[in-house]
């Protein structure tokens, strides 16, 4: 059977993923953090496998003594034997596996915050050229499948190599030659699992992301349940969903034969042992060259072997699953920190572009030779059709991206080497990506100012004209927002994110259509009101409503990624230019 | 002996009276995989539970110095491996089978759900609950439906060997007989703090697993504005409480491992005691008493699964009932029942009777409504058979034609009259896919995405996906179409409308989002593409409405004005204020007051 053919690769990710040598690095420094835990629950998993080898020896030496004809004293120490052996081997199976619990989450804990700590330190420009939803994965998908190979897969390996080894231990103890015989399946166990596990963790990955792929469908159809119903798609949606389920399915049977081919081959190993050790051991035994008690231990601990085995074979694949998702995380590590410059300090608040290019992609640039002057609270809006590179340019001046070719500078610094901190102090963009956290609104807003009291964030929240909803909320500011809370408007969202904006109060803002949810009207009140607190900061605004164009100091006319017409909204509709002429058929002056 | 085919072409009307019901139901529509699973289960745990007979065999042959006893000991075993491992391997093929089945299954009824429910699904439930149905609780459901089959096997080997042993040596047998399910209740005390315990470390696990998305969803933002330190240590909180919780279950977790250690091995030292006084005393053999010592061990195995039973059903039963819960959602109105036909829906005028709204057949008509809320509002009253909302009654119907289009059954209305809402979500998919929808064949795509003046579009499209070599048409859009701007996304929704070419098309500020250049370009060709065809447009930009035949403005519920757009912004004060938007007093001082009304 051929695995199914794969016809659609997902979005290649722009963050790293980690090396082999970074992730064994990393398992290196959890291993040396957690030393102690580690060696403990090894330590008491010891202990407790050796009282499991009790039982078998004890029945071993029943049954010689029996044989022999001197049993009788001795079935009530063997039992007595037995019976402590038993309840050491409950106490530390309950020890160890609560030891490993212990130290499994803490592991967990820990890797789930680094993953944080350094997300949250990633520059800008690499968050908005990769987006967040490479990211997001990361954190909740791969986080969770980590969890599930550190609190099961883990534990269940490590448990099962330490019985492996003292299980076969006890078996050479018991009888060299016995133990030869329990292995005669091994090389075709090794064979075929080779070729299983050279198949099985590609074909497993594509199985759950198959599984996930029909949720994703369904997802889409919930969601989009009004677009849905009005372009009559549903049936097209339930043919797509069971198509996604075809193809899970695909990789479910291809997996299942896999396993089908592979098993039997296991079992047969597991057979051959028990054969062996039987036949073999029994021939030996009347050779007499062991005792019939070492055979019955023999073929006990030859049985006893199966289980651990087999716990290898089924956990192996999950933790290749796992350490694919510790990958992706270390990963993040791997970003490299934007090439900065201490030493870069702004020396005034003027913000220059000199001969700016920039391309997302080698050989595309979308703005070229922009040159644009900002003088201190002065306020420009950058105007222009879709696409001709508007908020790119407004992501430059906001030091987000650093030019291709050229400058951008505030203060004579360049924006492009300063720390993200700092820059955040000078500039900050708000752009149509409003986020509105999970947490109350007092939280939603002081990530902006950490010390800011209540009427404080009353005064921000009215400068943006929200302190009216604001107070209508069930507890006011105290009131949870965000998924899974009271649910804001897209409106209600941008509003917050301008608040914030007020309350950061950096001297240049660089508005990306900071307002565009809102109705024209009410986005019109905001900008004035906004206004009144932000005079004397300078403001770049990117509108695609002409209002705010007509209400700024300067307008730059953006076309093709070059600015085309540059002057205060008079000069411009006085050249007659096509600024003019759009203005015309918005006022209707014709 | 091959497996059912799957997907099922239709997955059937379930019984959802109960979640129990509904597991039953479940587990009737793959009898045949039932039947099979059970018989595979049967051979492989017989062979099991025989293979100690054949060691005990070998051992009292080798005891007795019987060279050909052990041969036949060990041919019998042989025997039984073959028999065992064939059932092993088969049972887990058929097995898996069955939770498949099951699964998708499931998934299929979801899915047929939620197209069924359609506009309807929003109110009544939230997105995370259906997914969450299809992703968490289809395991869970498909898991039980599986052991259903083992279970049944486990039992009737049980039953076999403790008939076997009652036979040979009675105590024994009932030693068997009761032990088996005395250990398998002993797991249940335990059982459900820990259930407990497991749910409340899973629901901490969901809220950080939320917190951390949240917050790297929003890391644009914190690293725009500041505040990492505030959310991580949040975050970190939250991690810290769900380790706490985690091993407090574990706790539990290892209390249970150490009794599954303690009290099935007090069972086997209590059987072999009794046995070795017996072998002592000489009633049985050696032989015998090393096959009684692993037949005793064996049945761990079906305790196991009666112990994974009991786990699989409590947690099968909650899932069930979540499935059920989705299942049993209805829309509200169903249109199913055809009272009206509509004939000619592109000949007829379309009349709202709550505003008293009037779009003529073949014209392009323009509402403007100064609160954008009302107007979508209307706009969803004019395509019919709005999912009722709670304790409103529902007003009098819009009229296509004359004909009240609730009376005509949904989909014909939903072909008659397409309502394009504030926020069209984008399907993901190639754009080929995204506007392969129903349509009239009349508008090609092209056509349509020129009109929507989405060429820029299409560039930044064929940019974000390498994978289709230029050829835009091959282009992928992910989810809602995130990549691309909220203009873009506005753009490439509208074209899709325009593809659909509806006999009546309402749009609802379909270029809110649009810069004024590109609006203005949409506009005209808007009133080209759909020249002669009924459209209503619901707008505020003076872009569109010049464009439009009749402009309509909706005040305080009514209509209040109707007239060309230049007669209505001469006539009309309330008019010029909603669309030139100059009834604000400037604030900013530095200009002059332009004409206050």
């Amino acid at each position: 059977m051929k695995p199914p053919v794969v016809e659609e690769s997902g979005p290649a990710t722009m963050l790293p993923v980690g090396s082999p040598a970074a992730v064994r690095a990393y398992v290196r420094l959890m291993a040396r953090r957690h030393r102690s835990g580690l060696a403990g629950v090894v330590l008491l998993h010891t202990v407790a496998t050796l009282a499991g080898l009790v039982g078998p020896w004890v029945l071993g030496s029943l049954v010689e003594s029996l044989s022999t004809g001197t049993a009788e004293g001795e079935v009530l120490a063997a039992v007595g034997w037995y019976l402590a052996a038993l309840v050491v081997q409950s106490a530390f199976t309950g020890l160890s596996r609560l030891r490993g619990g212990v130290l499994g989450e803490e592991v967990l804990a820990d890797l789930r915050e680094d993953f944080l700590v350094r997300s949250v330190a990633l520059p800008p420009g690499v968050l908005e050229r990769a987006g967040t939803g490479d990211l997001v994965s990361r954190g909740t998908t791969d986080v969770d499948r980590l969890a599930k190979s550190v609190r099961e897969a883990v534990p269940e390996l490590a448990v099962a190599v330490v019985s492996l080894v003292l299980v076969a231990g006890a078996l050479v103890l018991t009888s060299p030659l016995l133990a030869v015989s329990a292995l005669i399946g091994l090389p075709l166990l090794l064979a075929s699992s080779r070729w299983y596990f050279r198949r099985a963790p590609q074909s497993y990955r594509s199985e759950s992301a198959g599984y996930a792929a029909v949720n994703t469908v369904l997802a889409e159809t919930v969601d989009a349940g009004r677009t849905v119903e009005a372009l009559r798609l549903g049936e097209e949606r339930v043919t797509l969903t069971d198509r996604k389920i075809r193809e899970w399915l695909a990789w479910e049977r291809y997996t299942l034969w896999l396993r089908v081919t592979w098993f039997p081959t296991v079992e047969a190993t597991y057979a051959l042992a028990m054969l062996g050790t039987l036949v073999l051991g029994g021939l030996y035994a009347l050779n007499g060259w062991i005792g019939v008690g070492q055979l019955t231990a023999g073929v006990l601990y030859a049985q006893a072997l199966t289980h651990p085995v087999d716990m290898i074979l089924r956990w192996y694949d999950e933790l290749q699953v796992g350490q694919a998702s510790l990958a992706r995380l270390v990963g993040v590590r791997e970003v490299p920190d934007p090439d900065t410059d201490e030493g870069a300090h702004p020396d005034g608040l003027r913000v220059t572009a000199r001969e700016v290019g920039f391309g997302y992609r080698e050989g595309a640039d979308v703005l070229h030779g922009i040159s644009l002057d900002v003088a201190p609270g002065s306020r420009v809006a950058l105007v222009g059709p879709s696409g001709a590179g508007k908020s790119t340019l407004g992501r430059l001046l906001a030091g987000i991206y650093a030019p291709g070719r050229g400058t951008v500078t505030l203060g004579g610094a360049q924006l492009s080497r300063m720390p993200a901190e700092r820059v955040r102090t000078q500039v900050a963009l708000v752009n149509q990506e409003h986020h509105v956290f999970v947490g109350t609104l007092r939280d939603n807003l002081r990530l902006a100012r950490p010390e800011a009291d209540d009427t404080e964030l009353r005064a921000a929240l009215a400068a943006v004209d929200a302190v009216e909803w604001a107070d209508a909320l069930p507890a006011g500011l105290d009131t949870e927002v965000g998924s899974g809370g009271t649910a804001l408007t897209p409106a209600q969202a941008q509003q917050l994110a301008l608040a914030r904006l007020v309350l950061a109060d950096p001297h240049t803002l660089v508005l990306d259509e900071a307002t565009s949810l809102l109705d024209p009207r009410a986005a019109r009140h905001l900008e004035r009101s906004l206004a009144r607190v932000l005079d004397g900061r300078t403001v770049i605004a990117i509108a695609h409503r002409l209002h705010t164009a007509h209400d700024a100091d300067v307008i730059a006319v953006v076309e093709q990624g070059r600015i085309s017409e540059y002057g205060s909204h008079p000069e411009l509709v006085a050249a007659e230019g096509p600024y003019a002429a759009l203005w015309r058929s918005w006022r209707d002056e014709r | 002996m091959p497996l059912e085919p799957l997907p099922m072409p239709d997955p059937g009307t379930p019984d959802i009276s109960t979640p129990t019901a509904f597991l039953r139901w479940l587990r009737r529509s793959q009898r045949r995989g039932q039947l099979l699973a059970t018989w595979w289960g049967v051979l492989e745990l017989g062979g099991m539970a025989a293979l100690p007979t054949a060691l005990g065999l070998g051992i009292q042959a080798v005891v007795e110095h019987d060279r050909a006893g052990l041969w036949r000991a060990g041919a019998l075993a042989l025997v039984l491996s073959v028999l065992q491992t064939t059932g092993c391997v088969l049972l887990h093929r058929q097995a898996v089978w069955n939770w498949i089945t099951a699964a998708s299954q499931l998934r299929q009824l979801v899915a047929r759900q939620a197209s069924h429910l359609g506009a309807g699904l929003s109110r009544s439930i939230a997105t995370g609950e259906i997914v969450a149905v299809s992703s968490g609780d289809v395991e869970k459901i498909g898991w039980y439906v599986e052991l259903v089959a083992r279970v049944r096997a486990a039992v009737l080997v049980w039953l076999g060997v403790s008939l076997v042993v009652l036979v040979q040596q009675p105590l024994l047998g009932a030693a068997v007989l009761l032990g088996v399910p005395v250990l398998a209740v002993a797991v249940w005390p335990l059982l459900g703090p820990f259930e407990r315990r497991y749910d409340e470390q899973r629901a901490l696990g969901g809220k950080a697993t939320e917190l951390a998305a949240d917050t790297v969803a929003g890391l644009r933002v914190l690293r725009g504005i500041g505040g990492e330190e505030l959310f991580l240590q949040r975050y970190r909180a939250a991690s810290q409480r769900v380790r706490a919780a985690a091993v407090r279950a574990s706790r539990i977790w290892a209390l249970m491992q150490a009794q599954q250690v303690l009290l099935p091995g007090l069972f086997v030292v209590g059987v072999t005691w009794y046995g070795a006084h017996l072998a002592v005393t000489g009633r049985i053999g050696i032989g015998q008493l090393v096959a009684v010592y692993g037949a005793t061990a064996f049945l761990a195995a079906p305790l196991r699964i009666l112990g994974e039973a009991a786990h699989a059903y409590s947690v099968a039963r909650v899932s069930a009932g979540r499935a059920t819960r989705v299942l049993a959602l209805t829309r509200g109105t169903d249109g199913t029942g055809a009272a009206a036909a509509l004939t000619r829906p592109g000949h007829g005028d379309l009349y709202d009777p709550a505003t008293g709204l009037t779009a003529r057949a073949g014209r392009l008509t323009a509402v403007v409504c100064g609160d954008p809320d009302l107007a979508g509002e209307l706009a969803a009253r004019l395509g019919g058979h709005l999912p009722p909302a709670d304790g409103e009654p529902a007003g009098p119907g819009v009229r296509l034609g004359g004909t009240v289009l609730d009376e005509v059954p949904l989909a014909d209305a939903r072909a008659a009259v397409l309502v394009h809402d504030k926020e069209p979500v984008l399907l993901s998919g190639t754009l080929a896919e995204l506007l392969d929808v129903p349509r009239s064949g009349r508008v090609t795509a092209a056509e349509a995405l020129a009109a929507a003046q989405a060429g820029d579009v299409l560039g930044a499209l064929v940019d974000g996906s390498p994978e289709c070599a230029g050829d835009a048409m091959a282009a992928r859009i992910t989810e809602r179409g995130r990549s691309l701007s909220g203009g873009q996304r506005q753009r490439l929704a509208l074209a899709r409308s325009l593809v659909a070419d509806p006999p009546v098309l309402v749009l609802d500020e379909p270029t809110s989002a649009v810069d004024a250049h590109t609006e203005s370009r949409i506009a005209a060709a808007l009133a080209g593409l759909r020249a002669g065809h009924t459209t209503v447009v619901l707008a505020t930009s003076p872009l569109l409405l010049d464009r439009a035949e009749t402009v309509v403005l909706v005040r305080d519920g009514r209509v209040a004005a109707t007239g060309r757009h230049r007669e209505l912004l001469a006539a009309d004060p309330h008019y010029r204020a909603v669309v030139t938007r100059e009834d604000e007093t400037p604030v900013t001082g530095d200009r002059p007051v332009k004409e206050p009304v």
